[in-house]
């Protein structure tokens, strides 16, 4: 039996109080603390969010990178298993983003969506890894889909560089950005007012992140026990 | 549509996605935890019957 005392689930209700405290404070910091932007006023509120998502998603594939890499090494299931259930949050999280994006930019550049470099590898992006999820769930020979996800989870990932380069690369209408930049420092770009409430709710993010990763990773690890018991028993 | 509407709509929409996501990993744990417990159940009358 698992019991309501277990340590483990302890620390999940823990990380899921902690996440559900620094959300609420980075909703109140980026809609009422945080001073609206000089040239975009109260729309750029919504970068609070659309930043976080894709730094959130980043993080989430490069678990899938190493998940997967450690998985095709070592054919250990855990590694399968956190690839699988980072690729899900993943993908999660970048739709979250695109629709943040397009939001954002229908009053900033009058349109929902622009087949701009950075949107168009965002949208591969978000494919790439749906793709990964239904592969998993096409083929029957449960390490044959693991495998084969594994593969295409590393070969992802290399999206990521060309999205981060893909406004120095080629002329697009998506910024340059304004924190991951080698010829400045972020204080030196952004103001400390909005800075903080971008720090407030990456936080937020992250920690919920990590408590959905912990839930979603729990559910593989108990569909294998299930899985492994139910072939035992002959059901 | 005003400044404050898209911001409301951006706001609104990854709330309601990521409450409507836990909610369904939520149900998505609880399912897979009572069948396991089922199925430990189980194996241990299996068992208990066995000896």
């Amino acid at each position: 039996m698992v019991s309501s005392t277990n340590p483990a689930k302890q620390r999940k209700g823990i990380l899921g109080a902690l996440a559900s405290i620094a959300v609420v404070i980075g909703l109140y910091w980026n809609l009422v603390v945080a001073p609206p932007d000089a040239y975009q006023g109260e729309v750029q509120r919504i970068m609070y969010l659309h930043l976080p998502s894709i730094l959130t998603a980043y993080l989430s594939y490069f678990l899938v990178f190493i998940g997967s890499g450690m998985y095709l090494w070592k054919r250990e299931k855990k590694d399968d298993l956190l690839a699988h259930a980072a690729a899900e949050l993943g993908v999660l999280f970048t739709a979250l983003t695109i629709v943040e994006g397009s939001i954002w930019g229908k009053p900033t550049w009058g349109v929902w969506w622009t087949w701009d470099a950075r949107l168009t590898l965002t949208a591969i992006l978000l494919l790439i890894y749906a793709g990964y999820l239904m592969l998993r769930s096409l083929i029957d020979d449960e390490q044959r889909a693991a495998s084969a996800a594994a593969i295409l989870g590393i070969v992802g990932f290399l999206d990521i560089p060309l999205i981060h380069m893909s406004v120095y690369w080629w002329r697009t209408l998506h910024q340059p950005p304004s924190i991951l930049r080698p010829d400045k420092k972020p204080w030196e770009n952004v103001h400390p007012s909005m800075l903080t409430a971008l720090a407030i709710s990456f936080a937020g993010f992250l920690l919920l992140y990590f408590y959905l990763l912990s839930l979603r990773y729990r559910v593989g690890e108990m569909r294998q026990e299930i899985k492994a018991l139910r072939l035992e028993r002959g059901l | 549509m005003g400044s404050w509407g898209f911001v409301w709509l951006a706001y609104g929409i990854v709330c309601g996605a990521l409450v409507l996501y836990w909610w369904l990993l939520k149900r998505r744990y609880r399912d897979a935890e009572a069948e396991l417990n089922r199925l430990r159940s189980l194996e241990a009358a299996g068992s208990h019957d066995k000896r």
